[in-house]
Parts: C-alpha cells; structure tokens; sequence
C-alpha cells in the first residue's frame, strides 16, 4: 500500500515537472536556445497568483486564467526583445543573455517581495479524497488533472491546427519552413509564449501547495533540464513522460532512501541517459542531437 | 604587424609588474582583499578559458572543482594531518577523475549536453556536501583553525596569499601562452570552430578537449584550496555555488574568449564593478545584483567577442597610423 501511495505521490508530482520541462523543452526545440531563465518565469506566475490572491482576492485556479495570457506575452516579449537581436550570435552569448535575465528577475523579485517564503491560505489547501484507502491530496490531484489536460490540448493544438504544424516545422528544419512561407520570427514569438505559458500553468498550481520566494524557480529548472534530457531535447512528449518518470524517482527515493538525495538520484539517472541513449528515452532518431545551443 | 602586438603584450607585462609591486607600495588590506579576489577569479577564469574560450565546451559548473578542491585539501587536512600543499595533488586526481566521468559520456555528443552536464554535477556535488554530514558538516560548513605556518599554507599577512594567487595566476597565463602558440592551440581552436572539419583532418577532437578540461578544472580545484586556506570558513553554499560558476565564464567572456589575456582584463572589470555595486546599494537586497544582470545583458550583446580584440584592435590602428605617416617621412 506504501509503494502505491508513493507511486501516486510520484505521479502527481510528476505532472507539474512535466508541464515546466515541457515549456523548457516547446522553447529549446524551436528556438533552439536553452533559456535559463525559465524558472524566474515560474516564480514570476507564482508571484502573480499570490499578488491576485492578496487583492483581488482571486483563487488561484481562476486566476491562472489570466496569469497564462500575461504569461505568454512576457514570453513572447522576451523573444522579441532579448532573443530576437541575439539569435544568430554564438553559443555563449545566448547563454548569457537568459543567465543574465534570470540574475536580474531573481533580484528583481528580491528587492520587491524580500527573501519572505510567501504563501496562500485556502479552503482546500488540506483537503484529502480517499480512494481505495489511498489518500490524496485534492490541490495535487486537481494540478495533476490540469496538466493533463493541457498536456492534450497542446497535442491537439500541435498536430491539427495551421500554427501548431508551422511551429513543427520550425523545429523540424527551420530553413525549409521559412522557403515555405512561414514567417519564422513570428513562430519563434508564439513558441517562448506557449513555453513561458505552460509555466504560467505550472505556477497557478504550484501556489496552493508550496510558498513563494525569490529563487523558487532554480530547484525546479534543474529538475526540467534532467526532465529535458531524459525525454529528449526538443520532443515534447518526451519531456512530459520524462517528468511523470522523475516525479515517482523522486517520490520513490524520499520514501526509501531520504528526502536529502533525490538530487542525486536525478543525477545518477542524468548520466545513465547521457551514457546510454543520449537522444532520450522517448526519441525515434538522434535528431536530439542536432540541437545546438 | 606581430612586432606591435609584441609591444602590446609587452605593455600588459609591464602592468603585471606593477601588480606584483602595488601591494608593497599600497599597504591596505582591503585594496589587497579585493585584488586577492580579482586574481582568484582571473586565474579560474583564465582557466576556464582554456576549455571554454580555446575548445568552444562551455561549462557552467567550475564551482565543482573549485568547492571539490575546498574540501578535499581541507578534509585531509583536518582529519588526516595531510599539508594542503600535497592535498593539491590529491585534489588535482580527484578532478581528473571527475572530468573522465564528465567528458566522457557528453564529449562525443553534440549539443549542450556538456553544459547541462557540468551545471547538473556542481548542484549534486553542493547537495552531496549538504548531505553527507559527517565528511563535510552539511550547512554548517568548516572552520579552519587560524594557525600560521608554511605547511598549513596558512600565513600571517594578506601580502603572502596575493604573492601565491599572483604565481598561480602567471603560471596559468603562461600555460595559456604556450597552448597558444602551440600545436595544441590550434587543435582546440579548429574543434572550436568546426569539429566535424576538424576530425576530418585527423585531429582526435575528444582527447583534446578532455585535455582542456583536465587542464582547467585542476587549475580551478587548485584555486579552490588556496580559497580555503585563505577564507578559513566555507560552507556548500558558499563554493559550490551556480554564481561562481556563471561569473567565472562572464569574466572571460566580458574580457575576450579564447585570448591569453581576455580573462584577467575581464576579471578586472566585473570583480571590481561587483564590489562597487555592492557598497552603493547596501541596503536595498538584491539591488546590486539586478544592476549585474542587466548590465551583463547589455554587455553580451554590445561585445560578443569581448574587450580585449577591441582594445587590440584600437591599439593597431592607432599603431598602423602612425607608423604610416613615418614612411611618407
């Protein structure tokens, strides 16, 4: 019964790590820069949930709304503004132009909220549902259904609408889809949109079961960017496979181990990949591979 | 052409000198502090350079040398009475034992896996150091005694510990120089640029880079011991810290990449503007390091290449004027 409830735990923790990975993973397949600066998007979205929650007295399941539409125009500014320009300059200038901006959200975040651990009070905050004699929590679960769902509407989204196949292309060949009348910019805009709006998500349910602070969001990317090599650079589905996976190894080495070395089992599991099937678990070729920074 | 730029290096040895006499002229501790600090980061820089300026691998994880060669030197040195002069060469083993775990999964991949890879081994090494109490102390971190001796590498006076940071930093600018002017430059340098070229021509792309990075992290691990010894306290934090890592690799970018002077001009710079933001908004958190990050957006993409081509390409041009008005003497 231990190990179904930690398999449960695992898989509901798993959902928020896949919907951060796959954010990561929307920007770096088709931007094709690995943007450091994803987790200070997730701290900014939980900041913005606790901000509507202390004065417009919004929940934070309706105010994730909202917080996904800001979201994905600060994304789809940070591309225009900061990526665009730098697009086509080399490897450590793109680094540092997104390690610069999270440094600078970080201690944005610091000089406004403080250091505080900040956090929402609400109703169903410790509200359990037993099933099965399995307890669980009720906002983990609902933040699990959520990811789900987004999880499939990004999968419609990606394979039948007109801009869901131009940005497939993109990430595809992105030569071949600008001879193709695709106006390339344009996708890359709505690509760091959907990827900094997948956090925005992943942050509207994070509020009700952890605090906000500063540096919130380094824990998490690190956990992403394992997620992201696991399943795959650039393969979505992968990431989202890959953070259900992480989440129960994590689940599982708290419970059997200690909560102190899940980091290191990430790691030991980073290297196996790395080791044995580079391209990820989930991918068909070695197309991964061809990801450069 | 090469005679000028013989005088420019030769200018910049000159300042060097200077360095080494200043804090005997100087006699301040703080200046000394803080220029011991600019030449630890200018040699972990110059050494980093050597892996990510020369052979184009970026590392985002030298904290993991440098906290790697804190408490190693350290523990040996507390628990087992072993001199952080030969815990030096233990440490530079363990590096290269970390380097082969490192390299050798992620150097025959394209990619950034190299990176994640470095970030993701200096967060585990800083939780292991958190974890694993009864080596390191956790959170609580290790105290040296203060206890001045030669073997202890523990010394009185601020003027011995930036003697010995000032020897570590030429013998790494000299290291540098000789891979620049050697075969071995070139090779880096081609593997850089294009590394499928490269390995056409016969050059073994991953032998040498794991060169470099043996090269850079032992360099680093090094640093880290004189750091110790130095400090006298550090916790997992304080050196296996991602901002070490990050400002590390903006010193030789800000200062020119894959130049043997790049990073000291670097280091120069950002330590110094470090210092001065941090006593002009001392009591607004954060502050400081918002001003940091935006300024290094702005400087990555103003100089991509880095001050020190700019610089060299000033003092040509001024050069090649002048010396043209003296032939039509």
């Amino acid at each position: 019964m231990l190990l179904l409830q930690t398999l449960i735990a695992g898989l509901l923790l798993g959902g928020m790590y896949a919907l951060i990975s796959m954010g990561l993973n929307m920007i770096l397949g088709v931007v094709r820069i690995i943007n450091f600066a994803h987790g200070e998007f997730l701290m900014i979205a939980m900041y913005l949930s606790y901000l509507f929650f202390i004065w417009g007295n919004l929940d934070p399941y309706v105010s994730a709304i909202l917080i996904v539409i800001i979201l994905f125009f600060i994304g789809a500014l940070t591309q225009k503004l900061l990526i665009e320009p730098i697009i086509d300059k080399p490897a450590p200038t793109k680094i540092f132009a997104t390690l610069g901006l999270s440094i600078a959200l970080q201690n944005l975040a610091l000089m406004v909220f403080d250091a505080n651990y900040l956090s929402v009070k609400t109703s169903y905050q410790t509200s359990v549902v037993t099933l099965f004699n399995l307890s669980i929590s009720v906002p983990r679960l609902l933040a699990f259904v959520v990811a789900i769902l987004v999880v499939i509407a990004l999968y419609y989204f990606l394979q039948k609408t007109m801009v869901g196949r131009a940005i497939r292309a993109v990430s595809m060949q992105r030569t071949a889809a600008h001879l193709m009348g695709i106006n390339v910019k344009r996708i890359y805009m709505v690509a760091f949109g959907i990827g900094t709006a997948l956090v925005g998500v992943a942050g509207s349910m994070l509020l009700p079961i952890y605090s906000v602070f500063p540096t919130v969001g380094a824990s998490f990317v690190l956990i992403a960017f394992v997620v992201v090599v696991l399943g795959g650079m650039g393969n979505m589905f992968g990431a989202f496979y890959g953070g259900l996976i992480i989440g129960v190894v994590e689940s599982f080495a708290g419970v059997l181990i200690s909560p102190g070395v899940k980091e290191i089992v990430y790691f030991i599991i980073f290297l196996l990949v790395l080791l044995i099937k580079p391209a990820g678990l989930f991918s068909k070729g070695k197309g991964s591979e061809e990801v450069g920074l | 052409m090469k005679r000028n730029l013989k005088i420019f290096n030769g200018i910049l040895f000159v300042l060097l000198v200077i360095l080494i006499l200043s804090p005997i002229v100087l006699d301040d501790q703080f200046i000394l502090n803080v220029l011991i600090q600019i030449l630890m980061y200018a040699t972990i820089a110059t050494a980093w350079n050597l892996l990510g300026g020369y052979a184009g691998q970026l590392s985002l994880g030298h904290a993991l040398f440098f906290g790697i060669g804190a408490y190693t030197a350290t523990i040996l040195h507390i628990n087992y009475g072993i001199s952080p002069w030969l815990g030096m060469i233990i440490v530079v083993a363990v590096c290269i034992i970390l380097c082969a775990i490192i390299g050798l999964p992620t150097f025959r991949l394209k990619g950034p896996f190299f990176t994640l890879a470095t970030i993701a081994f200096a967060e585990v090494a800083r939780h292991l150091a958190l974890y694993w109490r009864e080596l390191t102390n956790g959170s609580v971190g290790i105290n040296i005694k203060f206890d001045p001796s030669f073997t202890n590498m523990i010394f009185q006076k601020f003027d011995t510990y930036y003697l010995l940071i000032l020897l570590l930093l030429v013998v790494t600018l000299f290291i540098t120089y000789c891979i620049d002017r050697n075969k071995m430059g070139y090779y880096l340098k081609a593997i850089r640029e294009d590394e499928d070229a490269a390995k056409t021509l016969g050059i073994n792309a991953t032998k040498y880079k794991m060169y470099a990075l043996i090269l850079s992290a032992s360099i680093t691990g090094i640093v880290g011991v004189f750091y110790a010894q130095f400090i006298l306290f550090f916790e997992p934090e304080s050196v296996f810290n991602i901002n070490i890592s990050a400002q590390v690799a903006l010193i030789a970018i800000v200062g020119g990449m894959g130049t043997v002077f790049g990073p000291l001009l670097g280091a120069f710079i950002v330590i110094p503007l470090n210092e001065l933001l941090r006593a002009t908004f001392p009591e607004i958190h954060g502050m400081n390091y918002f001003i940091y990050g935006v300024l290094l957006i702005v400087i990555i993409i103003i100089t991509p290449n880095g001050l020190y081509p700019i610089l060299k390409k000033l003092w040509l041009r001024f050069f090649v004027k002048d010396s043209s008005k003296g032939a039509g003497n």
